[in-house]
């Protein structure tokens, strides 16, 4: 069954200013329950103007969003109750730390839902497992961290607040190689475990690869293209013409098949890679 | 939503308004003021109403966008309507309420002074901040008052300190909004429950808002430092201000409209203030 869905939505920023800017255009898209689908695009596409209408942060000009069949912004609906059930991690979240103690600002949001203390504590002690964070950090002020570790700290603010559906806008950008590892890695346990669904927007087609059952390709406020990787991927000069890359790896396999060694292409992970290289030499150089 | 607020703000166009030497703009918005409150009688203010109107036009500014400014300030025209219509003594006395009286007096005052007020921010936001970009605004500040810094007045930080926080003021709304949409996300409720549950409401919101305004100015000054400012001592500038015919044309005009409303005020006979 569907979980969330959008339907024919349009969004203008500044409608009837001179500072008026079409953002999305007639976009329908459902996301599946308890999948990752990975959101790519151009920057300016309206990805995070996407990711803010999942939640009734913004209204739709046009068109619905549909969390199990219902209009989120119906009269009469709850939107608070719709911010717990799909739960949003904005570009650069950083910024909402405002506690006085890493812990209380996690606490926040499972506080607002209501929730007792125990289970509070419970889904907090929970969530800095998934993000990497050490016990350690609960204790000091949201503000004496760094700027990896106030990322992670936001992101468990949401995560704590288990929702249906994690939206999460750029959770890696701007941090080290082991950084994004370990936020990713954080997210993808995470939704293994509570089998939610978690749709991230990101610039690195490596990781969305990696982490994502189905990828969503827009382009200047439109849908492009989605399906699964290897569908997305498997055309790469669609995505080139937008402004976008395929992953290394695949391109890499792109160059190979163009000297003449028949290698699939539509690979997109080293492991992958691998096993095929060693396919189509004959197994001869087993690692 | 917190954007939509749009008096202090800029709009950018090619109007005869637009082009005008921000120096003229501050020097005709002072004698603009001091045109309305030369404003007597009912007909002079009919006048400086049509005045105005017609530098809305002249200024391409679009009437929604004019009404939109003055949406916030209703309650104050409300109630400064209100007061002087029931609190405003005369000898003419139009309805008798219980203990309400209204006069005509009153009501004239009344009307005088809602158009005194609407007139006094549409013109001004007309003629300086809707049309002229923050930067050419204190440029043409800091022109203007130039003369002082002979009198050791800091005349330039002055207005540095002004365009930095004309320059900020979008920043800080935006980023106001950023927050509470991200606080929002975690269940935030802005709207509801008692005063004090309200203002503890917005602690979530303060408290990012002034870590990175300090950061930010922080920032900022370092950046500044890196490009070597010191002050206003020898700096030269990039835009050079030229007065030009359209200018004193405007200047004329302005002082033909107080001149109008003098000779309104003495010889139209009706309600006088
Ligand atoms: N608050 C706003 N007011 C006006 N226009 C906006 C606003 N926010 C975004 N836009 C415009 O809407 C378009 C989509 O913006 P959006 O932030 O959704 O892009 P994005 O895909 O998230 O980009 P990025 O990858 O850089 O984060 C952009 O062209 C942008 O200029
Ligand atoms: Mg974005």
């Amino acid at each position: 069954m569907n979980k969330l869905e959008l339907k024919n939505v349009s969004y203008t920023y500044s409608a009837g200013t001179p500072f008026c800017k079409k953002a999305l255009d007639s976009v329908s898209l459902s996301f599946e329950k308890g999948q990752i689908i990975g959101l790519i695009g151009h920057t300016g596409c309206g990805k995070s103007t996407l990711v803010q209408l999942l939640n009734g942060l913004l209204t739709p000009d046009e068109g619905a969003v549909l969390l199990d069949g219902q209009d989120i912004n119906r009269k009469g609906g709850d939107l608070r109750s719709v911010r717990f059930r799909v739960g949003l991690v904005f570009q650069y979240p950083e910024y909402q730390l405002f506690e006085e103690t890493v812990y209380a600002d996690i606490a926040y949001g499972p506080k607002n839902m209501g929730l007792s203390k125990e289970e509070t504590d419970r889904r907090v002690r929970e969530t800095v497992q998934f993000v990497g964070l050490s016990e350690d950090c609960l204790s000091m002020s949201p503000f004496d961290l760094s700027g990896g570790q106030k990322r992670r700290a936001a992101v468990a603010g949401i995560m704590a607040m288990e929702p249906e559906v994690l939206v999460l806008d750029e959770p890696a950008a701007g941090l080290d190689p082991i950084g994004r590892e370990e936020i990713l890695g954080g997210i993808f346990s995470y939704q293994r475990k509570k089998k939610s669904t978690v749709i991230i927007v990101s610039h690195s087609m490596e990781d969305m690869a990696r982490y994502s059952d189905r990828l969503v390709v827009m382009n200047r406020g439109r849908v492009l293209m989605q399906g699964s990787c290897r569908e997305v991927f498997s055309r790469p000069e669609r995505l080139t013409e937008i402004g976008l890359d395929i992953p290394q790896i695949t391109r890499f396999m792109l160059a190979l098949r163009k000297r003449g060694i028949d290698v699939r292409t539509d690979i997109f992970t080293v492991e992958e890679a691998k096993d095929e290289i060693i396919r189509v030499s004959g197994g001869r150089h087993r690692a | 939503m917190l954007k939509d607020i749009t008096l202090g703000q800029f709009f950018p166009g090619k109007s005869i308004l637009h082009r005008l030497d921000p120096r003229m703009k501050i020097v005709l918005s002072i004698l603009y003021i001091v045109v309305i409150f030369l404003c007597k009688n009912l007909a002079a203010f009919a006048f400086i109403t049509l005045f105005t109107a017609a530098m809305v036009v002249l200024s391409g500014i679009s009437l929604r966008t004019i009404l939109k400014g003055i949406k916030p300030l209703i309650f104050i025209l409300a109630f400064t309507a209100i007061y002087n219509l029931f609190f405003y003594g005369g000898d003419r006395l139009l309805v008798k309420l219980g203990f309400i009286e209204i006069y005509y007096e009153g009501a004239m005052y009344a009307v005088a002074m809602v158009v005194r007020i609407v007139c006094l921010l549409v013109g001004s936001s007309v003629l300086l901040t809707y049309t002229t970009s923050p930067i050419m605004l204190t440029d043409g500040l800091e022109r203007l008052l130039s003369p002082l810094s002979k009198l050791k007045l800091p005349v330039h930080e002055f207005s540095m300190m002004m365009t930095i926080a004309l320059r900020f003021i979008p920043t800080l709304i935006e980023e106001t909004d950023k927050i509470m949409n991200a606080q929002k996300a975690r269940g935030s409720d802005f709207s509801s429950g008692s005063l004090v549950r309200r203002a503890k409401a917005l602690i979530p919101i303060l408290i990012p808002l002034f870590i990175s305004s300090f950061r930010r100015a922080g920032d900022l000054a370092v950046a500044m430092e890196c490009r070597c400012y010191r002050g206003g001592n020898g700096r030269t500038k990039m835009t050079q201000l030229h007065l030009s015919f359209r200018d004193f044309a405007m200047l004329f005009v302005i002082l033909l409209c107080g001149a109008a409303v003098l000779l309104i005020n003495r010889f139209v006979p009706g309600f006088s203030l």
